[in-house]
This record gives C-alpha cells, sequence and structure tokens, in this order.
C-alpha cells in the first residue's frame, strides 16, 4: 500500500512594501497616517510602511512607529511622469508593492498609470476614469437617482450671471462649491458672487450652487471590489467638528437608508476601490452631499471598530482571500487628540537634502 | 414603535439610537416608562403603574406619561 503523501505548504511572507500618501498628519489631516496605522494592525500582512511626502516636514516622516523610510515626491503634475519616475525610483531602490494614494489631486495621475505602474510591479486598486469623474460634484445628479438618495437641489455654473439665475432658483442662503475641493455657505447674493471668483481662480470652471439642508452630518466610509460587491463599510456620525470643518469626535451609526444607498453605488458603479459617502441625514430623509473617491482622514475609526479595509484593500490587490465583512456596532466613539513628538534633524536633513529619510 | 425597537437603553437611563446616532438622558422614571412603551403598555396602563409605585394622582400621571411621550415624539425617539 503506497504511503500517503504528506503534503506540506508553509508560505513565508516577507511582508508587503506599501507606499502611503497623504501623511500629513496636521490640523486638516491626511487619510495616510490612519491608513498605515490599519495596515499595521494586519500582522500578517507584515506591512512595510512607505511614507508618500510633499514636505519634509509632514509629521508622517517623523512617525517612525508607523511609517518606515519616506520618500519626498515631486507635486502631481499635469502629466504625471515626475511622479511615477519618482515611484520607479523607490521600487527599484527600496521595494514598493502597492500605492494607496490618498490626496485627491493624486488620484486622476494614479488612474492614468495604473497599468503602467502594475507592469512595473507595483500595484493599485482604483476606480477607473470613467467611475472617478462620474462622482464628480457636477454629476452627483445622475448617481442619487441610481442609488435611491435625495440629492440638495444643485445648479452647475460657469459664469456670474449664471450663478445669479440659479440663486434666484435656490435661494439663500446657499452652499458653493468648488469643482475639487472647498465649499462655503453664502447668506448674501455679493457672498456668494465673492467665492465664485475664489473657487474658480483655484479651482477653475464649473462652480456647483447647492441649496442648504438641515439635518445630522454623516458618512459612510466603504470599498468596493469593482465586480458590484462590498468589501466593507462603516457608518459614523460626526459630534463635533473642527473650524475646519474636520472631524474631531463622532459615533458609529447604522442608518439603514444611508447604508442602503451606499451598496447601491457599489454595486451600480462597480465601485473598485476606497470611497467616503457624505450624508445630511433628516428624519426618514438622506442626501448625497459628496463622494470622494479614497480613504477619509478618520478611517482608522472602521479599524477600531473590527473592518479593516486598507488591509482588505491590500488584500484584494494581491488576489488574496478577502473573508466577508464582520459586523460592527452602532455606538462606538471615535476621539481623535493631539500629541506630541520630539526627535533629532536626522530625518528632516534627509529628507530636505536627498529626498529621503534614512 | 419601531424606532423605539431599535434604541440602546444603558441602566443609567443612558439612551443611544443607533440609526440617528443621537444620544439621550432619562432619569429613572423617565427609563421605567421607556421601558413600559418598549413592552407594548399603553399610557393608560403605564399611568396606572405610575400610580401604584408613586404618591400622585391619575390625572398627573396622565399628564406626565404624555408629556413624557410628547417629548420623545420631539427628539425623534417615537
Amino acid at each position: 500500500m503506497p504511503e500517503k503523501c504528506r503534503l506540506t505548504v508553509k508560505r513565508t511572507m516577507n511582508g508587503f512594501y506599501i507606499g502611503i500618501s497623504g501623511i500629513n498628519a496636521v490640523d486638516n489631516p491626511g487619510p495616510g497616517i490612519g491608513v498605515a496605522r490599519s495596515l499595521r494592525e494586519d500582522t500578517d500582512l507584515g506591512a512595510k510602511i512607505v511614507g508618500l511626502a510633499y514636505d519634509a516636514l509632514e509629521p508622517g516622516v517623523y512617525m517612525d512607529w508607523i511609517v518606515g523610510k519616506s520618500f519626498i515626491l515631486p507635486y502631481p503634475s499635469s502629466d504625471g511622469d515626475a511622479l511615477v519616475e519618482r515611484l520607479l525610483y523607490i521600487k527599484r531602490n527600496h521595494g514598493l508593492d502597492v500605492v494607496i494614494p490618498n490626496l485627491d489631486a493624486e488620484l486622476p495621475l494614479y488612474i492614468k498609470h495604473a497599468p503602467m505602474l502594475a507592469d512595473n510591479g507595483i500595484r493599485t486598486f482604483l476606480p477607473d476614469m470613467r467611475q472617478f469623474r462620474l462622482r464628480g460634484k457636477d454629476r452627483l445628479c445622475d448617481i442619487a437617482s441610481r442609488i435611491n438618495i435625495s440629492l440638495p437641489l444643485t445648479k452647475v455654473v460657469n459664469s456670474v450671471d449664471e450663478l445669479l439665475r440659479a440663486i434666484e432658483e435656490l435661494g439663500l442662503p446657499v452652499m458653493v462649491k468648488g469643482i475639487f475641493y472647498k465649499a462655503s455657505k453664502s447668506y448674501t447674493a455679493a457672498e456668494a458672487v465673492a467665492h465664485f471668483h475664489e473657487l474658480v481662480a483655484e479651482w477653475g470652471y464649473p462652480v456647483i450652487l447647492q441649496q442648504v439642508v438641515a439635518g445630522d452630518e454623516m458618512n459612510v466610509v466603504g470599498l468596493g471590489d469593482g465586480e458590484g460587491n462590498s468589501l466593507g463599510m462603516v457608518g459614523i456620525k460626526k459630534l463635533s467638528i473642527t473650524a475646519l470643518g474636520k472631524i474631531w469626535t463622532g459615533v458609529t451609526v447604522k442608518n439603514a437608508r444611508m447604508l442602503a444607498a451606499t451598496e447601491n453605488f457599489i454595486h451600480e458603479f462597480k465601485w473598485r476601490g476606497p470611497f467616503e459617502m457624505e450624508c445630511i441625514v433628516n428624519g426618514d430623509e438622506v442626501f448625497l452631499i459628496e463622494i470622494n473617491p479614497r480613504f477619509p482622514a478618520w478611517s482608522y475609526f472602521a479599524t477600531g471598530v473590527g473592518i479593516n479595509l486598507p488591509s482588505r484593500l491590500v488584500r484584494r490587490a494581491f488576489e488574496m482571500p478577502v473573508p466577508p465583512p464582520p459586523r460592527y456596532e452602532a455606538g462606538k466613539l471615535f476621539v481623535r487628540y493631539t500629541y506630541e513628538l520630539v526627535t533629532d534633524m536626522t530625518n528632516f536633513k534627509k529628507a530636505v537634502t536627498r529626498g529621503e529619510t534614512p | 414603535m419601531q424606532k423605539l425597537a431599535r434604541l440602546a437603553i444603558s441602566e443609567e437611563g443612558f439612551v443611544f439610537d443607533p440609526a440617528s446616532g443621537d444620544s439621550f438622558q432619562v432619569s429613572q422614571t423617565g427609563l421605567e416608562i421607556l421601558a413600559g412603551l418598549k413592552n407594548g403598555k399603553d399610557d393608560g396602563e403605564i399611568s396606572r403603574w405610575l400610580l401604584e409605585k408613586y404618591e400622585v394622582s391619575m390625572e398627573d400621571a396622565l399628564r406626565d406619561v404624555a408629556d413624557f411621550i410628547a417629548c420623545l415624539k420631539n427628539a425623534g425617539l417615537l
């Protein structure tokens, strides 16, 4: 009788080099540190965090218990060639298996160059350009109707004339929003015109005008697999915010309509990658305010309640099995706090002179 | 009643609504009334129970329960 073949497979994992941008943990924090912290909590990944900074003074460059080695990147420019060249340098000289870009301005470049990066052994897990454009502030009307969620009355304007006509329709106060960033509440037409000019100068046309809706500010962080399935999501309500409108304390919630709309979004648009859905909830009505195509700065909140989305993203990017997301509990509290560290000038000197930390 | 059923209520009177993220503090009596409502009792049954437990007239008990229910409605909990 032949002896039973005993096959044992022992997989050794040396760990992934994971590039993380948005490590500017300042008063308007980038999402990077929360993402990096989440990845380190999945010890099976053996994540080696590579900090991708745009300034030598980004706090993440010095947070060596979270970020390993950091590199200074060129600012994301129109074609992104310099950015890609820098990533390939990091790949050759240090190691870079996957990048999680966390800043809005970077995303079009990473999406554009994703196939080329993949050919060079640098993976990403991002929406395609069509999906990215679809969730633009000027296209939210299409999304809202398809995912069964309300949208505050919205007008896209390209001139002061159009702006004034839109104000007549929407009334005052009104939200005046840039195509990529920034939103201001205007109480008079003159104030709205001033905001319009500021936004055009900074972010270009068009500008979005939106009716102000009352209610609680609730958000969802989620991750889509690109095939219409959710890899996990967590809903929260902001309990207090900073002067810049950033969350300082929050609580997990399970608002059925908001979570259903988020599921619909992933399913309907086959969203691939992380996203943040910003909503205003007023009783039974849920208004869609914005969809950000990246992790929010508070994404560690989801990890803290058991749903480690960055880890699930990396596992999916490497075609590793991703189990169904566990359920999270409503009523868990998020409290941000300030912290200081004192260090010598080594990292700063090297980052400034050589563009990378030791 | 559907909203009431989803509330998380602690023994100390801390009430959390998982759908809205709102939290409230209720008194011991309020806590007992909430428990009664969750168990499907109507305001008359709850008022009679208050009458047995506290030195209060039926008229006052009915009014207090009605006031408390109005507060719950105003807070979006009913």
